[in-house]
């Protein structure tokens, strides 16, 4: 049978904004009460709400997770990042001289890459590890350490490249990822078809490498020149302008969000097509995946959770994720059936402690899908 | 869809028929049979549909329950309908961690302003030196040396001296004074006991002993570490809420703010403390500290919010120094406490030629004076002064 002919199974995701923005607000109140520490609950409310709206077969996936779990990860952060952070941001400035502690502050942020890669890879093992259909276990094998490494190489060739080496380096991500992630003892496979893996992501990334720059040198022409012709017609004077501190912060903001909306748009083509080349390239069991992600669908999404978490501060930032989840899910579906009798379950232990790194980092923006 | 039950060793389901009792449910599957009590489930859904049932500790079993079934066992189990049996924590977790965040907040706005006296004395000066060399790369950056300001910063430092000598600051022979051209009227200590005195506070002043006032609050604030210890509480600060209270967005700045006013009530005490001491300086050196309230009655004019005919004037006052409001008591007060120490009959700190000459540093115009100086005080800088320990700086550079 060819994937083409194989019976489709759609992911559902039941989730709805108005129940999930209950939940979000309660958690933004209670953060706040709590002076933030109530985080570790918020983020694992949200995740239980996420996950047990997402089906496949009729059956929901399970968030079993603890926020005593990501709590632990923090405690553990403490002495092996936070220790090391403190004594580069804030003692070394003062304790060193200015060409040190530069150098010491560098060194840290260079450092920084492979750390954020390996925060992503123990953020993703944990929340695989936690994350059960029909009582089996999915997981994440391998060990992040490798992945930080290989992510660290493929920075310096995006850089080197001037970023023409990013989608290669996006697909060579997602591989590792998925070649590791496990379905009970079931692995995936990040399968190999004949093309290269980038196929089809060239033209989307050109374009957003180019309409970019030259977009945001059009919106501030096009901002400057109405500001210039408004002061012109005398609407607004000089002295009102400086006068007005809040009117120049407004031209800022409306610049910064101008510069938001072309970087989603002009991004989105490349975005869409990269997820759904992933999707396309992954299998378990025979089974592989398909996902309808489109460039004006995905543009929309992705500004409404960016305008939701600047305007609410970042506290519902959850609710970002909640559509990025509930648009990936709504247009998925997995074609042909895996023997789903032999697959049994995971042997590795879970492990206690969380996410660690990943609050360290604020990776997850309050949920943690990553 | 029929009640299911997964295993949790394979992923598949076998449907199965619930029997509901008082304390357990059962089923069978094949030949076995399934007596799960209650006492050991929990749920797996998020109670917003049809029953999931997993046992705790979590043996990977799950019991998908129809429609009929799930009514049933809510009715014969309420307690799995309870927050507990999701794994929701219930009002007691949330106080105990509203109680947690608080208690810890506490235990910083006592802990950091304790220890960060003894930590401040005990700064080594390389690193002391360090910390300064930072201060004078921000004044560096919105200020500019006055290349013509030598001399009157010579008498400054005579009569800082003097004052010092006679209440016998330890550090004197460390003090030095610098006047730089800035916009706006403020003198700063830092750490390397320096003073930095800006050209438009000398303007501001129409008496030496208004100016003289403000540099003998500054010593106090050089005498009392203060600077240090306003820095090690600062940078406690930062540590204590990015790491405890990491997190992002609308709930650190509610922490973070929560600190900085705690900060700001300690950093008025210091102030109140510099004043204090500063009366007694300039008590010590016979100087009269009403001129210290007349120039905090003109802030205090300043910081007035202006009328409306002052306003429709358009720039007949400027609108107060945001710099002098955020950490100092109210000026006012400051103003009262400086008047109740004043005595007649002393003489003006400089002579009028003295002065002059401050008045005139970085291009100022010598204004028309409110009293005049007399030309010879009392209690004059001896001329032979021991010399300063820091030699004058170049423009856009630090003392050594």
């Amino acid at each position: 049978m060819t994937v083409e002919t194989a019976e489709a199974q759609s992911f559902k995701h039941e989730g709805r904004f108005l129940n999930v923005l209950g939940l979000a607000l309660k958690n933004a109140g209670l953060s706040l009460l709590t002076l933030t520490l109530y985080r570790f609950w918020a983020r694992t409310a949200m995740r239980r709400r996420l996950w047990s709206r997402t089906s496949l077969m009729g059956d929901p996936l399970e968030y079993t997770g603890t926020a005593g779990e990501l709590l632990r990860g923090f405690l553990i952060s403490l002495p092996t990042f936070f220790l090391p952070a403190i004594f580069v941001l804030y003692i070394a400035p003062l304790v060193f001289d200015p060409a040190t502690a530069f150098w010491l502050v560098a060194g840290f942020y260079v450092i920084g890459v492979p750390l954020v890669a390996a925060a992503r890879y123990l953020m993703r093992r944990y929340q695989l590890s936690r994350t059960r259909w029909r009582g089996i276990r999915l997981w994440l094998a391998g060990t992040a350490s490798a992945f930080a490494w290989a992510s660290f190489g493929w920075t310096i060739l995006q850089t080197l490249s001037l970023g023409w080496y990013s989608p290669v380096a996006r697909m060579n991500r997602a591989k590792m990822m998925w070649e590791h992630t496990r379905f009970g003892d079931q692995p995936f496979e990040f399968i190999d078809d004949g093309e290269p893996p980038a196929k089809g992501l060239w033209w989307p990334f050109a374009l957003g490498w180019f309409a970019f720059p030259i977009s945001y040198i059009a919106t501030l022409f096009i901002v400057f020149a109405i500001g210039a012709a408004i002061v012109g017609t005398g609407a607004i004077t000089g002295e009102q302008m400086s006068a007005n501190p809040m009117l120049a912060v407004g031209i800022a903001a409306a610049v910064l969000i101008s510069m938001l909306v072309l970087i989603l748009f002009c991004w989105a083509p490349y975005n869409a097509a990269a997820m759904n080349r992933i999707a396309a390239l992954i299998s378990i069991d025979g089974a592989r995946f398909k996902l309808r992600a489109k460039t004006f669908s995905l543009f929309a999404v992705s500004l409404a959770g960016w305008m939701i978490t600047i305007f609410s501060l970042g506290l519902l930032a959850p609710m970002a994720g909640f559509l990025q989840v509930r648009y990936v899910f709504h247009r998925l579906e997995i074609i042909g059936h895996p023997k789903f009798a032999e697959i049994g379950q995971a042997i590795v232990p879970e492990g206690k402690a969380g996410e660690s790194l990943g609050d360290a980092f604020d990776l997850d923006m309050g949920v943690g899908v990553i | 869809m029929q009640t299911r039950y997964a295993d949790g060793r394979a992923a598949i389901t076998h449907v199965t028929t619930l029997d509901v009792g008082t304390d357990t449910i059962a089923f069978r599957i094949g030949e076995t049979e399934h007596v799960w009590p209650y006492a050991e489930l929990r749920r797996a859904d998020d109670g917003s549909g049809r029953v999931i049932l997993k046992r705790h500790p979590d043996t990977g079993e799950r019991l998908y329950l129809d429609e009929t079934d799930s009514a049933r066992l809510i009715v014969a189990a309420p307690g799995l309908n309870a927050k507990r049996a999701f794994g929701i924590e219930g009002p007691g977790t949330i106080a105990a961690i509203t109680g947690a965040a608080w208690s810890l907040a506490a235990v910083f706005l006592l802990a950091v302003p304790l220890g960060a006296g003894p930590i401040a004395d005990h700064v080594p000066p390389r690193y002391r030196a360090q910390i300064a060399d930072i201060s004078w790369s921000q004044i560096n950056a919105f200020t500019e040396y006055c290349d013509d300001s030598d001399e009157a910063a010579r008498i400054l430092n005579d009569v800082a001296y003097r004052i010092m000598q006679e209440s016998d600051v330890p550090m004197r022979d460390d003090v030095w004074i610098t006047i730089v051209d800035a916009p706006f009227p403020n003198a700063f200590a830092l750490p390397d006991h320096s003073i930095v005195v800006t050209d438009d506070l000398i303007a501001l002043a129409e008496h030496p002993d208004e100016l003289v006032g403000v540099i003998a609050h500054e010593i106090a604030h050089i005498e009392h570490n203060h600077i240090m210890k306003n820095i090690i509480r600062s940078v406690g600060a930062g540590i204590f809420f990015d790491v405890v209270f990491g997190g992002a967005g609308a709930g650190q700045m509610v922490a973070i703010a929560s600190v900085n006013l705690a900060s700001l009530r300690y950093s008025r005490g210091d102030e109140t403390d510099a004043d204090l001491r500063g009366l007694d300086y300039l008590d010590a050196a016979g100087i009269d500290t009403a001129g210290l309230a007349r120039l905090f009655d003109r802030f205090a004019e300043q910081e007035r919010p202006p009328t409306e005919s002052e306003e429709e004037a358009d720039g007949e006052r400027s609108g107060g120094f945001p710099t002098m409001l955020s950490s100092h008591p109210a000026t006012a007060e400051r103003a009262a406490a400086a008047r109740a120490r004043s005595r007649e009959g002393l003489n003006p700190s400089m002579t009028d030629a003295e002065w002059q000459i401050v008045r005139a540093a970085c291009g100022g115009v010598v204004l028309p004076q409110s009293e005049p100086a007399p030309t010879a005080p009392p209690n004059a800088p001896p001329t032979n002064q021991p010399p300063v320990a820091t030699p004058l700086p170049a423009p856009g550079t630090k003392p050594d």
